[in-house]
């Protein structure tokens, strides 16, 4: 074949391959037009014969020779019922489910060579299949596909019980970070089902599932678990350790604050960043002089979260804040000033400026500490933002340059 | 003789080359075909609403320069503000305007002086002043003018999260759009960048900051830059994003780990092209250190834009973007063939020089040598036309497959009317408006050869117009 002709095939070629692919583009949006009016149809003559099982306890026969589309479009169906309902009726959708041989279809496709079915099947017995599928679905956890393993944990969650649970726990170690936070998201919504398999998976070395464990505890604010966070503090990884205080600080007991007030010392400073964290948190008076101390930390978060904590411990918090700004710490006295401003202690400061009695007093006195700290930029920006003719703007101006001058 | 010869050498060359660029296309297409089909169906098991209410997300700083936005600033930081995710704050930063931008900002967001020092890890111009929100998750970064870049990397050292998402101000972000550009980085701390999909936002209805009506728009203009943008997006970012080898994210929008920023120098202030040149140095960095890192695209964090609407404000777009893409190549030039930064070294560098900055000369070249081809009399009048026809054709064929692509997987544009025009227009730029833009790319050579280092001004209608 000549040059010449080997291009006029070409182009012959293009055009038929572009006449194909604008009937193509026409026909996919056709077809997708035509099966969403024929999933409607299905959808429309489906829900009264499950409203009909539902207010009968009888099978009606069209749902026991569904073809497979059908019965997808059933399984939706149902799932969608599951979500509305409670007790009884969930008892009895399930029960169809396995009537009408959905439970068996999806059972079927956790056993395919192709990812999307396993994935497909592991989603639908999640909701349709109930505690006997727990075995099926953990086999699903060591699936080659990190999706499907995904799909599985939430499955697994959807089932519940502690035998899922502690599968799930197991599987917080995944080599995939996808899945294993899927499996994080799903323990959580367990809430306190999933607490005692955490803890035992708290205890496990200093694995990346270790430190999600400890996590998930401390979302869950997971009274039982102190005693294990105790032991992590003194034994986990950095990031183990980090997140076990912070969990201590979520749990919120009291009686943890000295255990909190030793890893205050620890050589991490994320540990200590977290450890500040925790303490405000808590909001024991009793921490105000290690935050203090944390004030003056060599790392910028623990300053930052310990000023932080200092600031939402109330008027004892502040007063440490004030003492702060008193020192001679200048980093630690950048971040108790801003501290103090994200509060809004200063603007309750500028705000009782004009009152006569203690408190306009008190607040001029802790201005003047603003100011004498090197805060006089603060200041001069706080007069200048106060823009309300009502607000005490000259007062401010005149406190501000008396002690300028 | 010898000018014969030189002419039947420029035709085959051209012709070998045609072929060459094709080949590389059409397995970038397939690549892309296969890897959207492959998203698609993931999509379906992915439980995005899951990971917003899991608290497992990490909060994301939203970086948003400004330069002269009295207009338009509010509605957009308040969009922003709006977006779907568990914990995201927005830093805008006030490029020195010289309108009342800032003065908008104060009194729409009741901002205050901020205390808090800004750690200036990266070079900036001056900062003026801090200011934060009262009653929002909103920093604003008050400084003197110094360019996009210079902003960017302002607002960078001002983000208080680990994750930076850089957006320009007068894009409009879907809802779930950080959601779905951050869930990459959730999922694997491997990966160091993500990038999104820019759409046209001409002829879309707009509604609070919202794009309520999906449609193309009346005027060709536009149109074909619709097709252009789906082409570039979907077939090419796409491939390249399975290889690894994601040269450019858009700096519309675009996601990243701030740390990965900051330890490659943030922005490059010193180029037009900003937005290619960061991704470029952030593969550079990692694959020095020897850091297993992935840089990706996802096809469906959807970011608005208004294109130009007029020839010659796309010019100076086109001028700008050529001239970035050429600055980079010459920056990283050391990247090139080199083994040392794997695939992107050895085959998207190449790709981008030899195809992507040169590919429109090599174009002109074809058509000059086919003029004095005809004119001496050298050249096969019936090939030439058959040649420039399978051109045609197989330029048309790659923007209708892309069209084809958007309906399969995405279909964001709901009438007939819309598919029929984006297939129209996928055939019909291929008579005249890609002549045009790869003379623009062209005189960007020109235009760079000569150190024109002129961002050219971008002129928008505005939303509501």
């Amino acid at each position: 074949m000549s040059g010449v002709s080997a291009i006029v095939v070409a182009v012959i070629v293009m055009i038929s391959l572009n006449i194909l692919l604008i009937l193509m583009t026409i026909g996919v949006r056709a077809l997708t037009a035509y099966q969403r009016s024929r999933r409607e149809r299905v959808v429309a003559s489906l829900e009264p014969l499950v409203v009909e099982y539902l207010t009968t306890g009888q099978v009606p026969a069209r749902l026991e020779t569904l073809s497979g589309y059908e019965q997808d479009v059933l399984a939706e169906v149902v799932v969608e019922m599951l979500s509305q309902v409670r007790g009884a009726s969930r008892a009895a959708l399930l029960q169809l489910s396995e009537r009408v041989g959905l439970v068996d279809r999806y059972r079927r496709m956790l056993q395919s060579p192709r990812k999307w079915r396993r994935a497909l099947g592991a989603e639908r017995l999640g909701h349709l299949g109930g505690r006997a599928m727990v075995g099926p679905l953990s086999r699903l956890m060591h699936d080659r596909d990190e999706t499907v393993r995904a799909v599985a944990a939430r499955g697994l969650a959807h089932i519940g019980g502690e035998e899922a649970v502690a599968l799930l726990a197991r599987s917080l170690d995944d080599p995939s970070e996808l899945t294993s936070l899927r499996v994080a998201e799903n323990l959580q919504r367990l809430g306190q089902l999933a607490v005692p398999a955490l803890v035992e998976a708290l205890g496990r070395g200093d694995g990346r599932g270790v430190v999600l464990a400890a996590r998930i505890l401390g979302n869950l604010r997971a009274y039982p678990a102190r005693e294990a966070f105790a032991r992590a503090v003194t034994a986990g990884s950095t990031d183990v350790r980090a997140q076990s205080v912070l969990a201590l600080g979520k749990v919120g007991d009291p009686d943890d604050v000295p255990l909190l007030l030793r890893a205050a010392r620890d050589p991490e400073w994320p540990v200590r960043a977290q450890v500040a964290n925790a303490l405000g948190m808590i909001g024991d008076v009793s921490a105000l002089g290690t935050l203090v101390e944390m004030c003056s930390d060599r790392e910028w978060w623990v300053r930052h979260n310990a000023t932080r904590a200092l600031a939402r411990m109330g008027p004892a918090g502040r007063d440490a804040l004030l003492d702060v700004i008193r020192g001679q710490d200048r980093y630690a006295r950048e971040q108790a000033v801003a501290a103090l401003e994200a509060a809004g202690f200063v603007d309750e400061m500028i705000a009782a400026l004009d009152d006569p009695g203690p408190r306009g007093d008190r607040a001029r006195e802790d201005l003047l500490t603003l100011i004498r700290s090197g805060s006089a930029n603060y200041a001069h920006s706080f007069a200048g933002s106060v823009a309300s003719p009502n607000e005490p703007h000259s007062l401010l101006e005149e406190v501000i340059s008396s002690d300028l001058a | 003789m010898i000018l014969r010869d030189v002419v039947y050498a420029i035709d085959y060359f051209v012709f070998g080359y045609f072929v060459a660029i094709n080949l590389v296309y059409v397995t970038l297409y397939l690549i892309s075909f296969l890897e959207i089909a492959d998203h698609a169906r993931r999509e379906a098991f992915r439980g995005l609403t899951d990971l917003y209410s899991s608290g497992y997300a990490p909060p994301v700083s939203l970086i948003v320069p400004g330069y002269n936005e009295e207009a338009t600033i509010a509605s957009s930081v308040r969009s922003f503000l709006a977006l779907r995710y568990p914990v995201h704050e927005v830093v805008v930063v006030n490029d020195g305007s010289r309108d009342g931008t800032l003065d908008v900002l104060r009194r729409e967001f009741d901002l205050r002086p901020s205390g808090q020092p800004v750690w200036l890890r990266l070079e900036t111009a001056p900062i003026r002043g801090v200011y934060v929100s009262r009653t929002e998750r909103l920093i604003v970064v008050d400084k003197e003018n110094g360019g996009k870049a210079d902003a960017l990397n302002a607002g960078i050292c001002a983000a208080s999260y680990p994750l930076v998402c850089c957006i320009d101000a007068d894009i409009i972000l879907e809802e779930d759009a950080l959601l779905r550009v951050a869930r990459p980085m959730i999922e694997s701390s491997e990966v160091a960048a993500v990038g999104g999909i820019v759409r046209v936002a001409n002829g879309c209805r707009v509604e609070r900051g919202r794009v309520v009506h999906i449609s193309t728009p009346p005027d060709p203009l536009p149109n074909f830059q619709i097709v252009e943008y789906l082409r570039a997006f979907l077939a090419g970012r796409v491939g390249w994003s399975r290889l690894n080898a994601l040269l450019i994210i858009s700096g519309a929008f675009g996601m990243f780990r701030k740390e990965d920023l900051i330890a490659s120098s943030g922005y490059a202030r010193d180029t037009v092209g900003e937005d290619m040149e960061v991704v470029t140095r952030i593969h550079r960095t990692l694959r020095e250190k020897g850091q297993r890192y992935r840089i990706v695209f996802v096809p469906d964090p959807v970011a608005w834009t208004e294109v130009p609407s007029t020839l010659r404000v796309l010019w100076r777009q086109r001028d700008r973007w050529h001239r970035g893409l050429l600055d980079t190549l010459v920056r990283h030039r050391k990247m090139l063939f080199n083994p040392r930064y794997g695939v992107v070294g050895l085959l998207a560098m190449p790709y981008f020089l030899l195809f992507e900055a040169l590919g429109a000369v090599v174009e002109w070249v074809g058509y000059v040598a086919f003029v004095i081809g005809l004119a001496l009399g050298v050249l096969d009048l019936q090939f030439a036309v058959a040649f420039f026809l399978a051109a045609v054709g197989l330029g048309a064929l790659l923007s209708v497959s892309v069209v084809f692509l958007e309906e399969l997987r995405l279909r964001k544009y709901p009438s007939w009317r819309d598919l029929a025009r984006l297939t129209a227009y996928g055939v019909l730029e291929n008579f005249g408006y890609r002549q045009l833009t790869t003379f623009w790319r062209v005189w960007a050579i020109w235009s760079f050869l000569r150190r024109n280092a002129d961002w050219g001004a971008m002129e928008r209608r505005g939303f509501g117009s």
